[in-house]
C-alpha cells in the first residue's frame, strides 16, 4: 500500500493515542468487587488518567480518554477536570458491557450520553465499544443520540465513513482500532511482555504505518494489573510519543479531531 | 448509581520516612497447604497438590537466606492453619527478624464469608497470635478477596494496616463510621511472581520485567511492593527464581534513595506523618 494513500494537508501519517479508563466498573459489570486484587480500576481513578493527563499535556498532544457511565459517576470531578483542561471524553459502555445486550442496549447508551452530557455540560461525539462487541443496532442508536464516530471497528487501517442499513453516513466516521497489536492488554494481560519489548513492538508498527502514509491508532487502558496507567508502562508512552514526533509530517489528533477532518475531506476516505 | 468520590485525587509525590526517594516493601505470601486444600482433601496433597509443601521444605528456606544475603527484612502473611502445621517454618522468619502478618484462617474467600467473616477474622488473629507469642497488626486477603465489611473488622481488631489492594502508588488511610483508622498499603500486580510464574513465564523475563517497573517507580518516588511466594509452582522458592528476588532486591539497593521497610514500619509512619491522605472505607 506504499505510497497510495494520501492525506489532506500534507500530513503524512495520523496518530491517535488514545486512554481507555476502565475503571471500577469492569469488575463490578462482572459481579466482582472493586477491593483487593479486583481494585486495579480504582487505580485508573485515583493516579493513571491523572498521570496521562499529565503526560499528554506536557508533550502537547491532544488525546481521547473513553469513559464507561458507571465510572464517569465514580469519578465525576476527574471528568470535569479533564474536560476543562481540553481532553476529549468519549463514551464507552456503562458497566463496560462487554457482553449481548439485547433490548437493555438503547437505555444503557442512553445512560452513559446522559451521564458525560450532564458532567461536561455538552455531549460527548465519539464512542468507543467496551471490549469491542457491536452491532448495527448500536449504530443506529448512536446515530440518533447525535455521534460523530466509532472507534470500535477492527475492519480496515485507515478512517473510512460509517454505512447505516445500506446507507453511507456523510456525517458520522469510523476510526478503526486493533485490540491485537495496538492495544496494551495482550502484552500486559496474555504475553506478560517486559514495558521496552512492547515499546520496540509499538514502533515497528509505527514505521510500517508511516512508511505506508498510514494511520496510527494507539489504544492504552489507565488502570494498573493489565494497564499502563503505572509507571513504567506511562513511560514507554511517553518515549512512544517522542520517538514518533521526530518523524517529518506527523499529525496528533483527537479522535473527536481526526473524525472531524475525516468529515470534512470525506472524499479522500471513501 | 455508584458513590463518587469527593475530591480530585492527588498525584504529587508525597514525603517519605527520612526523605527516601522510594519505599520498597519485601513481602512473601506464605502460603502453604491451606492453598491447595481449598481444592482438595488432606488425604490428596500429593502430586499436583504438593508444590505448597515444596514451599515450606525448600522454597521458603531459599527466600530467607536470600534476604539475609541481602539484610532485608521482609514481612511475611501467613494463613493460620499453615502457621500451626509449619512451627519451625513460623520459627525461621522470626528468627530473621521479619514481620509476620494474618492472611486469613484457612485461606478463605473473604468476599464470601457474610456474617462468619469477623469470626473467622478472630479465630485466625487468635491462632496466629498463639503462634507467634505476639499479636499481627498487618493482614493481606487470601487470593486478594474482600468483602466492603473487611477492613472495618480489621479496625475493630485493632489492626494498623491491610496491604491487599492495588489502586494507588501510595499509601492511605482509611477510616469507619466510628473514626477507626487503618492504613493500606497497596501491591503492585507487576512486581507479584505469581503473575508471570502461573501463566509459565520464564524467570529471565521477570527479572527483565522487575528492574524495568522498579526504574521508573523509583523516579517517580512511588511505593514499590514486591510480593513472592515459597511455593514450587507459582511461587520463587525454585533456586533459579530465589535467584531473581535476590538479584532484583539488590539491583533496588543499588540505587540512590532507595529505602527497604517492613509493612508494619511503613504503616505506622504513615499513619503519624501523613494524616491528610485519609478517607472513608471503599465502596464494595
Amino acid at each position: 500500500m506504499k505510497g497510495r494513500y494520501r492525506w489532506p494537508d500534507g500530513v503524512r501519517c495520523a496518530v491517535c493515542l488514545t486512554v481507555d479508563f476502565d475503571g471500577p466498573s469492569h469488575e463490578t459489570g462482572r459481579k466482582l468487587r472493586p477491593l483487593g486484587a479486583n481494585s486495579v480500576g480504582r487505580y485508573s481513578g485515583r493516579c493513571g488518567m491523572p498521570r496521562y493527563m499529565e503526560l499528554f499535556e506536557r508533550h502537547g498532544v491532544p488525546t481521547t480518554f473513553f469513559m464507561p457511565g458507571f465510572d464517569a459517576e465514580c469519578y465525576p470531578e476527574l471528568v470535569q477536570e479533564a474536560h476543562q483542561r481540553g481532553f476529549e471524553i468519549g463514551s464507552h459502555g456503562y458497566l463496560h458491557e462487554s457482553w449481548e445486550l439485547g433490548d437493555e442496549e438503547a437505555g444503557l447508551l442512553e445512560r452513559t450520553h446522559d451521564i458525560l452530557t450532564g458532567l461536561m455540560g455538552t455531549p460527548p461525539t465519539g464512542w468507543r465499544s467496551p471490549s469491542g462487541r457491536k452491532s448495527a443496532r448500536t449504530m443506529r442508536v448512536l446515530r440518533r443520540l447525535g455521534y460523530r464516530y466509532d472507534s470500535s471497528d477492527k475492519d480496515h487501517d485507515l478512517p473510512y465513513m460509517v454505512e447505516i442499513d445500506g446507507q453511507r453516513q456523510d456525517d458520522m466516521a469510523e476510526l478503526p482500532s486493533s485490540a491485537y497489536s495496538l492495544d496494551d492488554f495482550p502484552f500486559y494481560r496474555f504475553s506478560m511482555t517486559p514495558p521496552s519489548e512492547v515499546l520496540e513492538h509499538w514502533k515497528q508498527e509505527f514505521d510500517s504505518l508511516y512508511h505506508e502514509n498510514g494511520y496510527y491508532m494507539l489504544m492504552v487502558h489507565a488502570r494498573s494489573g493489565w494497564g499502563s496507567g503505572t509507571p513504567a508502562r506511562a513511560r514507554i508512552v511517553e518515549e512512544l510519543i517522542t520517538y514518533i514526533k521526530r518523524h517529518e509530517g506527523v499529525r496528533f489528533f483527537s479522535v473527536g479531531g481526526l473524525a472531524d477532518w475525516v468529515r470534512e475531506n470525506h472524499a479522500s476516505f471513501d | 448509581m455508584p458513590a463518587s468520590t469527593s475530591s480530585l485525587p492527588r498525584l504529587a509525590s508525597p514525603r517519605w520516612p527520612g526523605n527516601a526517594q522510594c519505599v520498597v516493601l519485601v513481602t512473601i505470601n506464605f502460603d502453604a497447604e491451606s492453598v491447595d486444600l481449598t481444592e482438595t482433601r488432606e488425604e490428596n496433597l500429593y502430586g499436583r497438590y504438593s508444590y505448597g509443601r515444596y514451599g515450606m521444605r525448600a522454597g521458603l528456606a531459599r527466600l530467607l537466606e536470600a534476604f539475609a544475603n541481602t539484610g532485608t527484612k521482609a514481612t511475611v502473611f501467613v494463613p493460620a492453619t499453615d502457621a500451626q502445621r509449619h512451627p519451625a517454618a513460623l520459627d525461621a522468619v522470626l528468627q530473621g527478624g521479619h514481620e509476620i502478618g494474618a492472611r486469613g484462617h484457612a485461606f478463605e474467600d473473604h468476599g464470601s464469608l457474610g456474617e462468619a467473616e469477623f469470626e473467622t477474622l478472630q479465630r485466625a488473629h487468635e491462632a496466629l497470635t498463639t503462634a507467634c507469642g505476639h499479636a499481627p497488626v498487618g493482614w493481606r486477603a487470601p487470593r486478594g478477596l474482600l468483602s466492603p465489611a473487611t477492613l472495618g473488622h480489621l479496625a475493630r481488631l485493632g489492626y494498623l494496616y491491610d496491604a491487599s489492594f492495588e489502586d494507588d502508588d501510595w499509601p492511605y488511610i482509611v477510616r469507619d463510621d466510628d473514626g477507626r483508622r487503618l492504613v493500606e498499603l497497596p501491591q503492585f500486580q507487576p512486581l507479584q511472581d505469581a503473575t508471570f510464574y502461573e501463566p509459565r513465564h520464564s524467570h529471565v523475563r521477570v527479572l527483565k520485567t522487575w528492574k524495568e517497573e522498579f526504574d521508573a517507580m523509583h523516579a517517580e518516588g512511588t511505593l514499590v511492593t514486591l510480593t513472592v511466594h515459597p511455593r514450587g509452582d507459582y511461587g520463587s522458592g525454585r533456586a533459579a527464581r530465589a535467584r531473581v528476588v535476590e538479584d532484583f532486591i539488590g539491583y533496588m539497593a543499588a540505587r540512590p534513595g532507595t529505602r527497604f521497610m517492613t509493612c508494619r514500619e511503613l504503616a505506622s509512619w504513615w499513619l503519624d506523618n501523613q494524616p491528610g491522605t485519609t478517607e472513608g472505607m471503599p465502596p464494595g
